[in-house]
């Protein structure tokens, strides 16, 4: 019954969307031409991935990749009848269409040797086909509803994530809107699904029956709402906060007696909010809480001062607790959370000079008062300048992190020249760092220089291609290339 | 988390919420603040904090806004309106126009009510006191000095201008009552207006507060057809002008939001700002995020080069945040896979783990330290890793590594329970138990009385 199911639920999102389509085309008697953007792009990737052979000796593993990207957008897909324009002048009853679709090959000595058959992977197949997303969506219905149909992708407080269902915002009056939004979530088990915004917890590919692979499979509905207050985020409004909650959950594969028929996956709550003083003292906070875990697991404060006109001051406080899929174990296992003090400062010098630092310190919670925990500590940070002119930008960076995770330093030299206005921008940049793990410093250590190269041409009107060649080398290779070609078309109608 | 940070962030969501949005909201009065676009320059036409009404502002206007143009006249605004002039009387069809293309450039016409140009004298003298008829009253040369016809020079140099990228309805506010001075005051003490001169956005934002009037961007922004702002603008590459070529996106500063200002290391650097979609969204492309939150190439600034070498130090760290772009269990786990790092190399199987040549204790490539697995039962190195950061350890290992040691299932030995003291009286335990109970069993069975949480 299953295998009926995955496929149906996979594509609903998608063929709802082409259903809606066609129902709003249909409204209008005669045909007529609609505003569209399509953009196109092929990128071809050809690298080398340090690798270990059998025997445990060092190997360069060729990789060549192409992908195809497909984005395209129809708008005013509503009947010429229905338009119409608010009081600020702001279209109503706007429909529109948007779809991304991802087509990704792989090819080259990475995929010989891959695991195949039952032990395959979704990321280790030769060819993969995404939607990433496609949905009707609708502007200003009646002046008040925003809506989205089909597969759509969101982020907030909560995170990403990604469902195939509906998406309806009204606004209740000119501060305030609600927004309630439900469907299946996007599973990379699924067909023409990318993982990407899947949590973490559960793995594809495992066939110990105590983490219930069938679980893989299983259909997630996902149901949240939200309340927004600030007006439209298209709007110069000075405050902004959003109340969301989500929850996703999943009926029990393989169920066995006595076991539960369905189980949470992920439940939270979100709230951010942000405010300016005068326009010169900007505040934002956003607080998460996991019921999954009975506990807050994102907390962030962030205060940024526009000191004077060219002079920037940011600080930050962060608190961090793993968490994961519902269906996961590693929800008792990782218990420990880090809470960061993070601060930054720009200065903007004429003409087109900026210069900018940031740094960070974080410590880490005694796991479960574990007194034998150490390494606590961690810290860093970068400091750079970037040169504008007219006709290109040079840059310089450098950093240095340590403690827990190991010690980097490093710094880039990088630059982009218009060569000829429009139509020839060439680039470069210097690399070069040294880092030691703290974990095996003994053997995990390194120096690494990269010299990277490129340009981009203009071939015609909406048409580029970029070119990027480089090269590493350093204490583990004489030599390491890779090789990248993009051609992008975009046309617009 | 203690009582004082969570205090802290709470204080700091009610303050943000209520004393900045009242403060923001009191403030937004008519009256002036800093520009709060700019044109991704490097600081060059960046956040002014002048713009009063009638002074001119110390930096000049955005070129993305205001293109460049070229005016090679010698005027004196402050001395025709002292002589009587009107606003209107030179810009007739300002009052009447309906958009930022309309040329309200006064023609030579205009200046014939009071100077009695003769284009067959050029040289035209007048009576002392009236007003003047040569051409080189007026207009000027390419270099800036008074042009006369001559046989290398026949017509003056144009008057070039390009329209500004706004929307922008003339006689929509004049018939809201707004005066010419209003936007245009400092003129009256000037001679000649330029760009320079042109209202700047805090002028706007005093009547465009969301209160008096709208304060969607859309509503002087241009706009794409699907809504957004057009944010790649010609700096004046047009016919009009050919002064400035190419396009270069127009980005905010960071005065309307603080957290959206697009410096330097905006790019890697937007958590705060990223966490409002649709505000992203009213410029951007969907795509724009994924081709980085999860597309197949990487902006080349984001990591050094050859990252595959360093990245286990800033993966244990999570900083930056891995997650943020990449999924550990798919896109880090079949690169582990494929490169013989995963204990797995094989794929799934139960036993595995007994094939890779690189785990604990071998002589050819160990990952982990001597002691990372303490069989005696005691804290040992990986339980630490673990607890802080279990995303490194699932960049190659599934949960059945886990339950190699730590199911409580007889049956598969070891027994090691993964949970810190008194785990089952807390919340957590009872959180996770009431809302997921398969996690549970994954290592307890179905009539374990610790399912219970007592």
């Amino acid at each position: 019954m299953r295998r009926f199911g995955r496929p149906r639920a996979g594509r609903v999102g998608f063929f709802g969307s082409c259903v809606g389509l066609a129902l709003v085309a249909s409204l209008e008697g005669s045909a007529r031409a609609y505003d569209f953007s399509i953009d196109l792009a092929t990128i071809g990737q050809g690298y080398q991935v340090r690798g270990f052979a059998p025997t445990g000796a060092d190997e360069l593993l060729t990789r060549r990749r192409l992908t195809q990207v497909l984005n395209l957008s129809i708008f005013d897909i509503e009947p010429a009848a229905w338009h119409g324009d608010d009081a600020d002048r702001t279209a109503r009853n706007v429909l529109y269409f948007d779809a991304n679709l991802r087509f990704d090959s792989d090819f080259g000595g990475y995929m010989t040797g891959r695991p195949l058959g039952a032990d395959e992977i979704r990321e280790l197949k030769q060819s993969q086909v995404d939607v990433l997303w496609a949905f009707v969506g609708g502007r200003r219905i009646g002046g008040r509803v925003d809506f989205q149909l089909g597969r759509q992708v969101h982020y907030d407080q909560l995170d990403f994530y990604a469902f195939d269902g509906a998406d309806v915002l009204a606004r209740i009056n000119r501060l305030f809107a609600a927004e309630a939004f439900g469907g299946a979530e996007v599973r990379g088990e699924l067909p023409l699904s990318s993982p990407i915004y899947e949590l973490d917890g559960t793995s594809a590919g495992s066939r110990d029956p105590a983490t219930r692979p069938a679980q893989n499979s299983q259909i997630r509905p996902l149901a949240g709402a939200a309340v927004v207050f600030g007006g439209d985020a298209d709007a110069a409004s000075p405050v902004q906060a959003r109340l969301s909650y989500r929850r996703t959950w999943a009926g029990t594969a393989d169920q066995l007696p006595g076991e539960p028929g369905s189980g949470v996956d992920d439940e939270k709550v979100g709230l951010t909010a942000s405010g300016a003083i005068a326009r010169r003292v900007f505040l934002t906070a956003g607080l998460r809480y996991n019921l999954l875990l009975a506990s807050f697991d994102d907390e962030q404060v962030a205060v940024r001062v526009r000191a004077t006109a060219r002079q920037q001051v940011g600080l930050e406080m962060a608190y961090l607790a793993p968490s994961f899929d519902g269906d996961s174990i590693w929800n008792v296992f990782a218990s420990g959370a880090y809470r960061d003090l993070r601060g930054s400062y720009e200065l903007a010098l004429d003409p087109g000079l900026k210069l900018y630092a940031r740094g960070f310190a974080r410590h880490y919670d005694a796991v479960d008062g574990d007194p034998t925990d150490v390494a606590r500590w961690a810290g860093g940070g970068s400091a750079g300048a970037a040169l504008r002119r007219r006709h290109g930008v040079v840059r310089l960076d450098g950093y240095f992190d340590g403690g827990f995770g190991g010690r980097k330093t490093g710094a880039d030299l990088s630059a982009r020249w218009e060569m000829r206005p429009r139509s020839l921008q060439l680039e470069g940049r210097l690399t070069g760092y040294e880092w030691k793990s703290d974990q095996q410093s003994a053997t995990d250590k390194g120096v690494v220089f990269g010299v990277q190269a490129g340009g981009r041409f203009r071939l015609g009107e909406g048409t580029r291609l970029h070119l990027l060649i480089e090269d590493n080398f350093g204490s583990f290779y004489a030599a390491q290339y890779r090789g990248l070609a993009v051609l992008e078309v975009d046309a617009s109608i | 988390m203690n009582a004082f940070s969570r205090i802290l962030t709470i204080v700091t969501l009610a303050l943000a919420a209520a004393v900045g949005g009242l403060a923001g909201w009191a403030t937004a009065a008519p009256g002036p603040h800093p520009a709060a676009w700019s044109s991704n320059d490097g600081g060059a036409s960046a956040t002014p904090d002048a713009g009063v009404i009638a002074a001119r502002p110390a930096v000049p206007p955005s070129p993305l806004i205001f293109p460049a143009q070229q005016i090679p006249l010698r005027f004196d605004h402050a001395r025709h309106l002292k002589l009587g002039a009107r606003c209107d009387t030179c810009h007739v069809s300002a009052p009447t126009s309906t958009s930022v293309s309309d040329n309200l450039v006064p023609a030579e016409a205009a200046c014939r009510a009071c100077h009695e140009i003769d284009r067959a004298r050029p040289d035209k003298q007048v009576p002392a006191g009236s007003p003047a008829a040569r051409c080189d009253a007026c207009h000027l040369d390419e270099a800036g000095a008074p042009w006369m016809p001559s046989p290398a020079s026949r017509e003056p140099a144009r008057v070039r201008l390009a329209d500004p990228n706004l929307k922008f309805n003339h006689k929509l506010h004049v018939g809201r009552g707004v005066g010419c001075e209003l936007c245009h005051g400092g003129v009256a003490m000037k001679a000649l207006a330029t760009r320079d001169d042109l209202p700047r956005m805090p002028l706007c934002l005093g009547c465009h507060d969301g209160k008096q009037t709208t304060n969607r961007c859309g509503a002087c922004h241009v706009t794409e057809p699907d809504g957004r702002l057009r944010t790649n603008l010609a700096s004046g590459a047009t016919a009009a002008t050919g002064l400035i070529e190419g396009t270069r996106p127009l980005t905010p500063s960071g005065v309307l939001r603080g957290f959206d200002a697009h410096g330097p290391d905006f790019g890697r650097h937007h958590e705060q700002a990223g966490k409002e979609e649709r505000y992203c969204l009213s410029c951007h492309k969907r795509s724009e995020c994924v081709d980085c939150h999860g597309g197949v190439v990487r902006p080349f600034d984001i990591h050094p080069s050859d990252y595959v070498s360093l990245h286990g130090n800033d993966a244990r760290r999570n900083t930056p945040d891995c997650s943020s772009c990449h999924r550990t269990q798919s896109f880090c786990v079949g690169c582990h896979q494929r490169t013989g790092v995963a204990p797995d190399a094989t794929g799934g199987q139960l036993g595995a783990q007994a094939r890779n040549p690189f785990g604990t204790g071998t002589q050819l490539k160990a990952f982990h330290p001597p002691g990372w697995v303490n069989e005696g039962g005691a804290t040992s190195g990986h339980s630490q890793q673990a607890r802080r950061n279990i995303r490194t350890c699932v960049s190659c290992h599934r949960e059945e590594s886990c339950l190699a040691c730590h199911s409580a299932d007889p049956a598969r030995g070891g027994g090691v329970s993964p949970h810190g003291p008194a785990f089952a009286g807390t919340a957590r335990c009872r959180a996770l138990s009431s809302r997921n109970k398969r996690a549970c069993l994954k290592c307890h069975a179905v009539s374990a009385p610790e399912l219970d949480c007592e």
